[in-house]
C-alpha cells in the first residue's frame, strides 16, 4: 500500500508537472483589462516628447545642444579645473555617479540625482528648489563644493572659448574690460567678499554677466533634455501584452521578474508614488528615511518653497522666456511648508538598479535595503501612501527582480 | 472707552492662562539629590540629571505628534522655589537616529517657574526626546522627557475613509443646500495624473440663470490617503457670464480624490463636492 502511494505521488507529480504548471504560468502572463491600462500607463511608449520648455526659448535649438553638451564636459568651469558636470553625471555611468554623497570641489549634503528624464520634471533637485532644468544647472557652478565657480569667471570661459557658438545662438556678446568682470564675484550671502564685489558692480553689468550666464544654463538644459531612457525588458514585456503575445512574453520576463511586478502594482502598491513612464509622480513625500549622524537635518522640500518662489532665475524671473500664464507650477505651488517637512523627490526607478546607493542621502546601499527599509516600517509611521502590505521575504525577491528589469540604455545628443 | 476694552480683554486673556485648569496634587518624590514635589497633576515629572531642578511637563494636546507642537514646563528647584529668569532650551531629539530639527522650539517665560514652550516641530514620526536645558547663575542642568511613540497627525480634516462603492462621480449637480447649479469640465481628458491643467466651473442658479461675479475658492483631498493637492489651484478667471477658468489642478495618484467648491455670490454662500477616480 505504502509503494503504492509512491507510485501515485510520483505520477501524480508528474502530471503536475506536465500540465498544471503550464497553467499557473499563464495565469500569471494574464491582466485584467484594468491592469492592462496600469501595465500601458508605465510602458516607455507612453513616455510623450520631452515637452518644450516655455522658459528656455533655445531649449529645442541644435546649436544650444551642441553648445550645452561642450559646456556639460568643461572642467574650466570650475575652480580647481578639474569639476564638470560630469563629474557627478558622468555618461559612462548612465549619467549619475555612485556616491552617497555628491563630491565636486567638496562634498555636499545630498546624493547626485539621476539625469534621465530630467527634461519632464516640473521641479528640480531632491528638494525641487529649481522650477527648470536650465535654473536646475546654474546651481552648481557657483555652489563652492561643487564646481566652485562664479558668474563672473564663467562669463569669461564663454567670451574667451565659446563666443563664436555662443554669438550663433543667442546675439552678440557685450564687449567686458578686465575690470568689470572681477573673478570672485557672485550674489551669494554665504560669501560675504564675493557678494562684496558683486554688488560693488554696476547694474548693467551685474545684468550682462548674469545674461551670459543664465544663456548657459539654457544650452546646458538643451542636451541634458536629450537624455532619455530606451525601452527595458519591462517595455519589451508590455508590448507584448498589448499585442497579446505570450511567448514575447514569456522571453521578455521570467516567472520570478512577473511576479514582482504583480506585487508592484497590486499588494505592494508602488505605483501611488512611483507612476507614470518613468515611474515617479514627481511629487515630494517624506517617507521616513533616517538622516546620516554626520549631516544636518534636513528639512527637504519644506525649506526650498520660499527659495524657488524668489529665484532669480524662476519661470517668472527676468531672465525666464515665458509668458505669467506659462508658469502654473509655480504660480500654483503648494506653499503648506509644514506638508513639506522632510520631503524630497520621487525618483524615477527607470535604471534603478544601476545607481546604488539609495535616498536622497545615499543611506541604502542596496536595493534589498531599500525593500525592507519600506517593509519594515512601523504601522504608525506608514503613511496610507507608504502602506505596502506585509511582504514576505520572498516576494521582496521578486520586487527586486522586478525591479531590475527597468535597465536600459539610456541615450542623449551625439 | 478703549482703554476699558484693553482692561476687559486683559481680564478675559487671563482668565484663559493655562493654569487655571491645572489641578494641583502635590506628591513627594524622593531623589539621591533630594526630595522633590510634583505639583500638578497631569504633568509628566523628571528630576534634572545633576538633580538640581524638577521640571514639569504638560502637553497642550493629548500626545506629540509628527509637525508642530506647543507644551508648557514648570521648574522647581531643590528648596521647591519656581526657578524665575532661568535660560531655558528645548531640544527635540531622535536618539536612535542622531538628529534633531532645524527650528528651535521658542520659548516664554511667564513667571511663577512657567515657561511656555512653542513651535516644536517634529519632523518624523518615532522615537522622540525633548532636552530641556536650564541655564541659571553660570550653572547648567538637563532634564530629558522621552516619547517613544510619536505618530502621525493625521490632523482633523484628513480621517482616513474609504471609498463608497456608490461614489457619485457626477460632474454637475446641486450645491449642498440647493442655492446653486455647479458642473465642471477638464480641459484635458482623461483627467490627467502628474500634469498641471485647468478646468472650467460653471455655476448657474437652481433655475437655470448664469451666477457671474461669484467669489470661489476649492480644495481638493484623497480621503483614503489622508492627504491633499499637490498645488493650490485658485479660480483666476470669469471667462464669460456664470462660466469660471479653474487654474492649477494636479493629482499626485491614482484613486479617489475630491475637489470641494466653496461658492459666494450674492451674498449666499454654498459648497458642492465632486468625486474623482483617477485610474492610471
Amino acid at each position: 500500500m505504502k509503494r503504492f502511494t509512491g507510485q501515485f505521488l510520483i505520477v501524480f507529480n508528474f502530471l503536475f508537472a506536465l500540465s498544471i504548471q503550464p497553467v499557473l504560468t499563464m495565469d500569471l502572463h494574464t491582466w485584467s483589462e484594468k491592469e492592462k491600462a496600469v501595465l500601458k500607463s508605465l510602458w516607455i511608449e507612453s513616455l510623450p516628447p520631452v515637452p518644450d520648455d516655455p522658459s528656455n526659448m533655445y531649449d529645442n535649438d541644435p546649436r544650444a545642444v551642441a553648445l550645452g553638451k561642450r559646456l556639460f564636459f568643461e572642467a574650466r568651469l570650475s575652480g580647481n579645473l578639474r569639476v564638470s558636470c560630469a563629474t557627478c553625471h558622468p555618461p559612462n555611468m548612465n549619467f549619475v555617479d555612485n556616491l552617497p554623497l555628491a563630491h565636486g570641489m567638496g562634498t555636499t549634503d545630498r546624493r547626485s540625482m539621476p539625469l534621465v528624464g530630467a527634461g519632464y520634471y516640473a521641479w528640480l533637485f531632491w528638494d525641487g528648489r529649481k522650477d527648470s532644468l536650465w535654473a536646475q544647472a546654474l546651481g552648481p557652478f557657483e555652489s563652492p563644493v561643487e564646481h566652485g565657480f562664479t558668474r563672473t569667471q564663467c562669463a569669461s570661459i564663454i567670451i574667451k572659448y565659446y563666443k563664436r557658438q555662443y554669438e550663433e545662438i543667442f546675439g552678440p556678446l557685450p564687449s567686458f574690460s578686465k575690470k568689470d568682470l572681477p573673478p570672485l564675484a557672485k550674489p551669494s550671502l554665504d560669501e560675504p567678499a564675493a557678494l562684496k564685489a558683486w554688488i560693488s558692480m554696476p547694474v548693467e553689468r551685474r545684468e550682462d554677466v548674469t545674461r551670459i550666464y543664465a544663456n548657459m544654463g539654457k544650452a546646458i538644459a538643451a542636451f541634458v533634455k536629450t537624455i532619455v531612457p530606451t525601452a527595458s525588458r519591462f517595455d519589451d514585456y508590455v508590448a507584448a501584452v498589448m499585442n497579446e503575445d505570450p511567448s514575447g512574453m514569456m522571453k521578455a520576463l521570467t516567472n520570478e521578474e512577473v511576479k514582482g511586478l504583480r506585487l508592484f502594482l497590486g499588494k505592494a502598491k508602488c505605483t501611488n508614488c512611483h507612476s507614470g513612464p518613468l515611474f515617479t509622480n514627481g511629487d515630494f513625500h517624506n517617507i521616513g528615511v533616517p538622516q546620516p549622524e554626520s549631516l544636518p537635518p534636513d528639512n527637504g522640500r519644506s525649506e526650498a518653497i520660499a527659495g524657488v518662489l524668489v529665484d532669480e532665475f524662476n519661470c517668472m524671473s527676468r531672465y525666464s522666456d515665458a509668458q505669467r500664464q506659462d508658469c502654473a507650477e509655480l504660480r500654483f505651488i503648494d506653499t503648506d511648508t509644514y506638508k513639506y517637512i522632510g520631503a524630497f523627490k520621487t525618483p524615477t526607478l527607470r535604471n534603478v538598479s544601476e545607481r546604488p546607493p539609495y535616498m536622497h542621502a545615499g543611506q541604502f546601499k542596496t536595493l534589498q535595503e531599500v525593500l525592507e527599509f519600506y517593509r519594515d516600517l512601523k504601522p504608525e509611521q506608514r503613511s496610507a501612501d507608504l502602506e505596502h502590505g506585509n511582504l514576505t521575504d520572498l516576494e521582496l525577491s521578486q520586487l527586486e527582480a522586478f525591479l531590475r528589469t527597468l535597465k536600459s540604455p539610456l541615450t542623449f545628443a551625439k | 472707552m478703549n482703554k476699558i476694552i484693553v482692561v476687559l480683554l486683559t481680564i478675559l486673556l487671563a482668565s484663559c492662562a493655562p493654569k487655571a485648569q491645572r489641578i494641583r496634587v502635590d506628591e513627594k518624590h524622593t531623589h539621591e539629590h533630594g526630595e522633590f514635589t510634583k505639583h500638578y497633576e497631569e504633568s509628566l515629572f523628571k528630576i534634572s540629571d545633576k538633580g538640581m531642578y524638577s521640571v514639569e511637563m504638560v502637553l497642550k494636546e493629548h500626545a506629540l505628534k509628527t509637525g508642530v507642537n506647543a507644551v508648557d514646563i514648570i521648574i522647581h528647584d531643590k528648596e521647591d522655589n519656581d526657578v524665575v529668569g532661568g535660560d531655558i532650551e528645548v531640544v527635540p531629539w531622535m536618539p536612535e537616529m542622531g538628529h534633531g530639527v532645524f527650528e528651535k522650539p521658542v520659548i516664554t517665560e511667564k513667571g511663577g517657574g512657567l515657561y511656555t514652550v512653542d513651535n516644536i516641530i517634529l519632523i518624523m514620526s518615532g522615537y522622540w526626546e525633548l532636552r530641556v536645558i536650564i541655564k541659571k547663575g553660570g550653572m547648567e542642568d538637563t532634564a530629558v522627557f522621552d516619547f517613544r511613540n510619536v505618530t502621525v497627525d493625521k490632523g482633523h480634516d484628513h480621517k482616513m475613509t474609504s471609498a463608497p462603492d456608490d461614489l457619485d462621480l457626477s460632474a454637475g449637480k446641486l450645491t449642498e443646500n440647493g442655492m446653486f447649479n455647479v458642473s465642471y469640465t477638464s480641459i484635458l481628458e482623461p483627467m490627467p495624473i502628474n500634469r498641471i491643467h485647468s478646468w472650467e466651473l460653471v455655476v448657474h442658479t437652481p433655475e437655470g440663470n448664469p451666477v457671474s461675479g461669484a467669489d470661489i475658492s476649492l480644495d481638493g483631498d484623497m480621503p483614503e490617503h489622508g492627504h491633499g493637492l499637490p498645488t493650490q489651484p485658485e479660480v483666476t478667471d470669469e471667462l464669460e457670464s456664470g462660466k469660471y477658468l479653474v487654474e492649477g489642478l494636479k493629482f499626485s495618484m491614482p484613486g479617489w480624490w475630491v475637489i470641494k467648491f466653496k461658492v459666494r455670490a450674492g451674498g449666499r454662500s454654498d459648497i458642492v463636492k465632486f468625486n474623482l477616480l483617477l485610474k492610471e
